[in-house]
């Protein structure tokens, strides 16, 4: 079983960027939930969610400790960096992290630049697809077409498709990044 | 020569209200209303709590006793499932304006299509004569044993003028049953307002104002005198709200 | 492949499967979900959706469309539950079946919106007014919240009662892969009211409420006696036996399962159904059961009571002593879980009973 925590301010699309790991492994008729902050804990501006997929029956939904952390701002760093497996991942986003990363040796500090990849293919919103780009291929569990193709039906099902090309191209970024 | 008036089929008994009280007038004036309009074996009844609670023991009729001062709400769920039934509330001033004032005014800000019959005795009857929302000023009661003091207790409310100029709703009018004259006038506006109901038109409420002999120390005919010469003065009769239907 | 929902949605869309045809309620965290949905959907089916002034007023529509003899419900969470039991004790006195949803939230008062097991006391023990009994049903996956809508109603509708199903803040806001079960076709109910007088009813005032009362706990004996509903494993050899339900009973079952690779003789007990209380399953305990353990998300410790009075019941030679671990809110982890098993073998943590 995988847990993933993903973490940023309200807007930056992390909830979205669970929901698409989590289409992704039930797409593969895998076991699957996805845990949000709610409530007041949203109103504060920054929102997270826990991801847990594998083959066998999850037992928990909530975070225990995750094998990867991305996190988009300071506040998500501090909040969940000790909550890592250690020899886990660390994914963050290099241009709103900017608090000292290093304190933990044992777990692998990944740094993405993913709002300037994602202005760069004139798709400002797509910083939180490119980072899922990136966590697909850090997890290793997912052919990257076969990701894709979850991620386009989910925003398909919910009447959002119209950024499907330019998601793509976020989505392939992140991948090739890292 | 004189009509031959026949009880309304769905009263099947008499009630135990107390002597001189207006309860048992209205309640055959809302039945009278319901056969006339074909509606009689088309209606069901959500019934306050306090002397309304007496209309459940003498109809054959639907109805369902509600909790103190919700029947406007259960009467709100009851016409949302069964929107072909006509659905009238039948409660007290007590509970339609006191406990009951969340549901009753919510039901007419809705403008939900139903009919609300509240009858007014300026009082609880059932406890024994507490002051109520409609407690004229310095009228005196269990609660109000110097005289109902206005300043610390509230001025009287006028519920039908309250939402005939606040909300978009269907009819609203108070009648009285003080005499043979208000007694038929009270009648049309019961009529009225179930029309209207019929017509899907919305919320409809007619305020009656009624006796409470027991409760208020007097024989019934000094009651209904305090009726005529005091509280028609306050609450003053006659519709507030009349819809247009265009048709 | 099953489908991502969010279990609120989950809970309303099974709702509208099952037949239900009115929902009235007011929003509060974490459960509003529940009525958004249904505010859209229960139109487009034919249904009504009423926001109602209060949760006050929302019960009192509830029993509107239960009179009625249509299916009815109304959410909640907490505080807002605090003022349905008017309503739910006059239903239980009208002898209507309605489904009352308890999103879960912890506190006293206002309280939080941490999902939570602390109105554990107040739903299977009343909650309003009188004498009465209330089934509660507490799904511990999303795919157990659908069926339980329809196990509810149709519980609901066997008794004449209120069916609550208890569920949990986390439960309401997470997502996992469903599937949904297929729309069934409900017609009124043959007490209802419907204008016409089919059902008769005695006047109030005419009710003979010794008879009542005596039926009225003849029929809860009844539901006690075929309505126990749990899932457990390894009873007959544990030596610890954990009980626990909800998202923290699943939690429970990880750490049985890990304790039981590493060597220890442990099993559990889910309950599926809150009240009536699964005593049978206690029935099944090995005889030389050293303990009993409720997991449980309150602070105070609540479930622990009727555990404790099941296990009496049900060994009355023994003493076995019950235990409590209650993480006041949120979902235990595994490893917490196991943590304190530890302390209870080392005699640091002692028996509640």
């Amino acid at each position: 079983m995988k847990e993933i925590v993903f973490s940023g301010f309200g807007g930056q699309g992390v909830l979205t960027s669970g929901l698409i790991v989590s289409d992704i492994a039930a797409s593969k008729d895998l076991k699957v939930t996805w845990m949000p902050s709610y409530g007041s804990a949203m109103r504060g501006g920054t929102a997270n969610c826990t991801v847990k997929y594998g083959e066998s029956k999850i037992y928990n939904p909530s975070l225990e400790e995750p094998d990867l952390l991305l996190a988009m701002n300071n506040p998500s760093f501090k909040a969940f960096i000790n909550r890592v497996k250690p020899g886990g991942v660390v994914l963050i986003n290099s241009e709103l992290v900017t608090c000292k990363t290093d304190d933990r040796e044992d777990v692998h500090i990944i740094s993405i630049p993913c709002n300037q990849i994602a202005n760069n293919l004139d798709h400002p919103k797509g910083a939180n697809i490119v980072m899922t780009g990136a966590i697909v291929k850090l997890m290793n569990d997912f052919d990257k077409n076969e990701a894709i193709s979850a991620m386009t039906k989910m925003f398909a099902k919910k009447g959002k498709n119209r950024f499907q090309e330019k998601n793509q191209l976020a989505f392939e970024a992140g991948f090739n990044f890292v | 020569m004189g009509k031959t008036r026949k009880t309304p089929s769905i009263i099947d008994k008499p009630m135990n209200f107390c002597p001189g009280c207006g309860h048992g007038i209205i309640i055959r004036l809302i039945c009278e209303v319901l056969e006339e309009l074909g509606q009689d074996n088309n209606v069901i009844f959500p019934i306050g709590v306090g002397c309304s609670s007496n209309l459940g023991g003498g109809l054959v009729a639907d109805r369902f006793h509600c909790s103190h001062g919700r029947a406007a709400a259960v009467a709100s769920g009851m016409k949302a499932v069964s929107p072909e039934n006509i659905i009238v509330s039948y409660q007290g001033d007590g509970d339609a304006y006191s406990i009951g004032i969340a549901e009753t005014i919510n039901a007419a800000y809705r403008n939900e299509n139903i009919t609300v019959v509240t009858v007014n005795n300026t009082n609880f009857g059932m406890t024994g004569g507490q002051m109520s929302w409609t407690t004229m000023p310095k009228q005196k009661t269990t609660t109000s044993q110097l005289g109902r003091d206005c300043d610390k207790t509230g001025y009287p409310m006028k519920f039908p003028e309250l939402v005939a100029s606040q909300f978009n709703i269907a009819y609203a009018a108070r009648g009285s049953v003080h005499s043979p004259a208000s007694i038929n006038k009270t009648k049309s506006y019961i009529k009225k307002a179930i029309e209207s109901q019929m017509n899907n038109e919305g919320y409809s409420v007619v305020e009656v104002m009624s006796p409470c002999p027991v409760n208020w120390n007097m024989t019934p005919v000094e009651a209904m005198d305090r009726i005529k010469n005091e509280l028609i003065d306050y609450f003053e009769l006659g519709e507030f709200k009349q819809r247009e239907v265009i048709k | 492949m099953g489908e991502m929902w969010k279990g609120n949605h989950a809970i309303a869309e099974a709702a509208v499967r099952a037949g239900c045809r009115l929902y009235a309620g007011y929003p509060i965290t974490p459960s509003t979900e529940i009525m958004e949905y249904l505010s859209a959907r229960l139109p487009e089916v034919g249904g009504s959706f009423i926001q109602a002034e209060s949760e006050l007023a929302g019960i009192n529509m509830i029993i509107g469309g239960a009179a009625c003899g249509y299916r009815s419900l109304t959410a909640s969470s907490g505080p807002g539950i605090s003022l349905k039991q008017e309503g739910m004790s006059v239903l239980a006195d009208e002898e209507l079946s309605a489904v009352v949803i308890n999103v879960v939230r912890y506190g006293n008062g206002l309280g939080t919106l941490y999902s939570a097991q602390c109105d554990y006391h107040r739903e299977t023990k009343g909650g309003g007014n009188g004498d009465y009994r209330v089934i509660v049903l507490c799904p511990s996956s999303i795919q157990e919240a659908i069926e339980h809508v329809f196990l509810a109603y149709d519980l609901a509708e066997k008794y004449r009662m209120v069916a609550m199903i208890m569920t949990e803040g986390a439960l309401g806001q997470m997502m996992e892969p469903i599937e949904m079960p297929d729309f069934i076709e409900k017609k009124r109910m043959p007490w209802a009211l419907d204008g016409h007088y089919s059902y008769k009813k005695i006047g109030i005032f005419d009710r003979n409420s010794m008879k009542e009362a005596i039926d009225l706990n003849q029929k809860y004996n009844t539901i006690k006696e075929n309505e126990q509903r749990w899932e457990s494993d390894n009873l007959d050899k544990a030596d610890y036996v954990f009980v626990s339900y909800g998202l923290p009973g699943e939690s429970t079952k990880g750490a049985v399962e890990q304790l039981r690779d590493e060597g220890y003789q442990v099993g559990f007990i889910r309950p599926i159904t809150a009240w009536p209380y699964p005593e049978k399953a206690f029935n099944l305990i090995n005889p030389n059961v050293k303990g009993i353990i409720t997991v449980e998300s309150n602070a105070t410790g609540q479930m622990v009571d009727d555990a404790a009075l099941s296990i009496k019941k049900t060994k009355r030679d023994k003493n076995v002593p019950t235990y409590c671990l209650p993480y006041v809110y949120g979902i235990p982890a595994i490893k917490e879980i196991k943590k304190d098993f530890m302390k209870i073998l080392s005699g640091e943590i002692k028996e509640v009973y």
